[in-house]
């Protein structure tokens, strides 16, 4: 017998899923589950009973948080995918202030109206236990065909924990540093093969802050080129709002304490 | 020795020749720097360049690579041949020829990589002089002139190549695809002058002297915590670098998981990862005993089994190197007290 | 262009087979023996007979076990080299390949590569004392030692083991061990940290029971293997018992990747673990950086 998987949805714009059904090789490996439920493509229910769960975007509402609770106590396996689901992706750059605040920002006077049950966006793994962490936006389609082999086997994860340079020195590229544009890919966790970079865009890090990474040098180093340290934050932040925040804050405070001493 | 003189005219000539024979690789300009890549036209490379982004290793032991296939239920391996097509690497420096004679004794040892070995034994190397760039450093391990290793050597000569011949298939296909006249008194001296232009334009020595002595004294140097307060753990040094070899194997199934092959990639010393045993016990916890270790291996270790240090000065780590980890910096650091 | 196919079925000690060093031989499960909460004894054996009947390693040296799908994992031998036929290993679930190995069942396939590595010097421990020392699943590579001075035991004087464990049911291969704590022909003490009602035997560090025996240092040889902080203190003891330096024998363990001497993650010091170990004796462990 199969086990049986299902794909669902947060708070993100699907592009994983579209990437997932770009992709003739996974769709294979997907076909050794029976897919339960595909959000993107299927408009039945979900249904009641599933061995592994594959979930994309962001938690931002009550509503995801039950969600995600359910989905826990019944899958033996809970997939994370893509950026939002991992670190909080693009949706996090909105956890740094009280949702309300937030609302009345955007919708004025009627926010009272909206955004009912509305949460500061989080990473899954903030809620629920993760079994797999698939990063970047979008994943990669290949990581998540290892993975699911990985999950198939009972085995654990295993996630690249380099940073990208090397990975980027490997593909041939020039540094985005040299041409004066500031580039993560000193501290982003490597994977991707420097996707960005090799098609002349410096990385963003949407895969998440590597486990390797030396945030303080890194800060140290940006700000020796000219971006200094609430800029370099700023960059990290577009997808890592909610990592490592304590490192970030350590190195952006050491910076200007040498400053200040300076 | 069989000397010839090339024009430079006759380069492309001697390439396109080459190409009909020989899958020929050769640095080419883009827009990241210049790099090996495949030519089969001759006017595409370019042979006065400073250094490609990544040396020839990449031919030898791939960034990622095959070892071979199994079926994951018999354990039967089901490929075991490796197919090779007859290479030449056109317009190699002379410290990348040396860093292949160094990995050569790594996979070439007692245990041979039988895919090393393969690639190695069909690619041809035809040698290109160069000047030194500010980050270059043979002078120092006497890197920047090769005695072996390579099949024709070029010497630019402004506008004609000396050419020296050190293997009988490098003379082979110099005769049959390149037009060469004899070299003459005119052409040594042109030659001489040449080596003495290139002497001249190392300006920053490094003194290597008592480097294991040294090494192990500072062992415990407070240098170690400074350079690994700054290491990035990238690992752009080991990829860029032409004797850094370190692998790791993993396997990737297919689709169905019927199938799999077991993958080897480059890896890095620098890698929390690399020294990590079963459990979780890492034997180099902290990025200065991971730096520390790379060194070790470059000044130390490799010499104590080799007799060489695993450097040839090429400067591509020093390009690479965000946060300015260098063997200069840290033969500089290690010296320092010695200095007179 | 010519296109050449070049098997790569080469390389030194394998020549004789044909044998590609990366490539793994099957091997099939045959039996498997439950000792700890986290360790388990795989008996294996070669499936193809003439590789299985060349098949010859010393007490010491390890082999690459494969999970095909999964990866490579380096696991010391633990049976003796007159065990003809099988080998035996024993596994720590501790990581992917070894999780994986504890998920089959007998009859199973797996793959083997090996044997590598420097062993114990067998030939040369003969005519002397035998003193060794043993920690959580240090005692794996020595139970192939132990196993194989029992089989040619009248070549050795005293054999003294010292067995520690965190607690009694860590304490691995306890069947045999307790019976042998009562033969004239091996001193077995063990000790365990943290006791239990079922516990009639020492208690603490396994360097303390170094008060309780014997050493003629002019004719002993010690072996010592154990948990990375064990070994400090145990080469103190023997030390102390004044067995010269390189007479002292450690057992190290290391990321055996590529067992060959090439791929650098066994790197200790200048040598390697896969190579130029994992035994070393202790004069020059003490000259390896990193070795402890």
């Amino acid at each position: 017998m199969k086990p049986r998987a299902v794909i669902l949805s947060l708070s993100s714009d699907y592009g994983c899923q579209v990437q997932m059904s770009n992709f003739p090789e996974l769709l294979e490996m997907l076909s050794t589950f029976e897919l339960g439920y595909w959000q993107l493509v299927s408009s039945g229910d979900m249904p009641q009973d599933y061995d592994v769960a594959i979930i994309e975007g962001a938690v931002t509402t009550d509503e995801q948080v039950a969600l995600l609770e359910k989905v826990r106590s019944i899958a033996s396996c809970v997939i994370a995918i893509g950026a939002c689901a991992v670190t909080g992706g693009v949706p996090a750059l909105a956890s740094g202030g009280p949702v309300r605040g937030q609302l009345k920002d955007v919708y004025g006077s009627g926010s009272s109206k909206v955004g009912i049950g509305a949460r500061k966006p989080e990473p899954i793994k903030h809620y629920i236990e993760v079994d797999f962490s698939i990063p970047g936006c979008p994943i990669e389609p290949a990581e998540l065909s290892r993975t699911l082999q990985r999950a198939l086997r009972a085995l654990t994860d295993n996630p690249e924990r380099q940073s990208m340079c090397g990975e980027c020195k490997t593909a041939e590229n020039i540094c985005m540093w040299t041409q004066n544009v500031p580039c993560l890919g000193l501290i982003a966790r490597s994977g991707c093969n420097a996707k960005c970079v090799s098609r002349g865009r410096a990385c963003t890090a949407c895969r998440g802050i590597a486990h390797d990474a030396n945030l303080a040098s890194a800060f140290a180093f940006a700000d020796s080129m000219g971006c200094p340290p609430e800029e370099f934050d700023a960059l990290l932040k577009i997808y890592n709002a909610m990592s490592d925040q304590e490192l970030r804050k350590e190195a952006v405070g050491k910076i200007a304490a040498q400053e200040v001493a300076s | 020795m069989y000397f010839r003189i090339l024009a430079k005219d006759h380069v492309s000539t001697f390439v396109e020749g080459l190409a009909h024979v020989y899958e020929v690789f050769a640095p080419v300009k883009n827009e990241s720097g210049f790099s090996f890549e495949q030519v089969s036209d001759g006017s595409s490379i370019v042979l006065d360049y400073p250094m490609t982004i990544i040396p020839p290793k990449k031919y030898f032991v791939r960034s990622k690579e095959s070892l071979f296939r199994y079926d994951t239920h018999s354990g039967d391996v089901v490929e075991s041949e490796l197919e090779v097509t007859p290479r030449v690497l056109f317009g190699v420096h002379a410290c990348d020829i040396n860093a292949l004679l160094m990995t050569d004794k790594v996979f070439l040892g007692d245990y041979e990589d039988p895919y090393y070995k393969a690639r190695r034994e069909h690619t041809l190397i035809v040698g290109v002089s160069c000047m030194p760039v500010l980050t270059c450093m043979c002078d120092t391990w006497g890197t920047g002139e090769v005695q072996q290793g390579c099949d024709l050597f070029l010497t630019d000569l402004g506008d004609r190549y000396f050419v020296t011949c050190h293997s009988v298939e490098g003379a082979h296909v110099l005769d049959t695809f390149a037009d060469t006249h004899e070299a003459t008194a005119e052409d040594t001296k042109a030659l001489e002058e040449h080596l003495r232009a290139f002497r001249e334009a190392f300006s920053r020595p490094v003194d290597a002297t008592s480097l294991q002595l040294l090494f192990d004294a500072k062992y415990n140097d407070e240098l170690w915590e400074e350079i690994g307060e700054a290491c990035l753990s990238c690992g752009a040094c080991s990829a860029v670098c032409p004797t850094c070899y370190c692998f790791d194997v993993n396997d990737e199934l297919d689709a169905d998981g019927n199938a799999g092959a077991r993958v080897r990639c480059w890896d890095s010393c620098m890698n929390s990862q690399f020294a990590e045993v079963a459990g979780g016990h890492d034997f180099r916890p902290t990025r200065a005993s991971r730096v520390r270790y790379r060194f070790y291996h470059k000044f130390w270790s490799y010499p104590a089994r080799y007799g060489k240090t695993l450097c040839v000065g090429c400067g591509r780590c020093d390009v690479a190197c965000k946060v300015n980890i260098n063997p200069r910096r840290i033969i500089g650091a290690l010296q320092e007290g010695a200095r007179s | 262009m010519k296109k050449t196919h070049v098997p790569v079925d080469s390389s030194q000690a394998y020549r004789e087979l044909r044998q590609n060093p990366y490539r793994p031989w099957p091997a099939r499960i045959t039996s498997i023996t439950k000792l700890t909460d986290t360790e388990t004894l795989f008996e294996l054996r070669i499936i193809d007979h003439k590789v299985r009947e060349q098949f010859n390693f010393n007490a010491g040296q390890f082999m690459e076990l494969s999970i095909f799908g999964v990866g490579e994992a380096p696991i010391s031998i633990s049976s003796a080299p007159s065990k003809k036929g099988f080998i035996e290993l024993c596994v720590r679930n501790a990581g992917s390949v070894t999780g994986a190995l504890h998920k089959m069942r007998c009859g199973d396939i797996v793959g083997l590569r090996g044997p590598f590595g420097r062993g114990f010097p067998f030939e040369d421990m003969k005519g002397h004392d035998v003193l060794m020392v043993a920690g959580g699943l240090g005692i794996a590579p020595l139970k192939s030692l132990i196993n194989h001075i029992h089989d040619e035991r009248h070549e050795f004087g005293k054999v003294t083991i010292l067995l520690g464990a965190r607690n009694p049911s860590e304490i691995l291969f306890r069947q045999q061990f307790d019976m042998w704590r009562h033969r004239d022909d091996f001193n077995l003490i063990m000790t365990v940290d943290t006791p239990d009602e079922t516990w009639d035997g020492e208690v603490g560090l396994v360097t303390k029971l170094f008060d309780q025996i014997e050493v003629d240092p002019a004719k002993t040889v010690g072996v010592i293997c154990g948990p990375p902080v064990m070994y400090r203190y145990a080469i103190d003891e023997m030390r102390k018992k004044k067995l010269p330096v390189d007479r002292i024998y450690l057992s190290f363990e290391r990321r055996m990747k590529c067992g060959i001497g090439i791929c650098n993650h066994c790197g200790i010091g200048h040598k390697y673990a896969c190579i130029d170990g994992p035994v070393f004796n202790y004069w020059e462990a003490m000259n390896l950086q990193e070795a402890m």
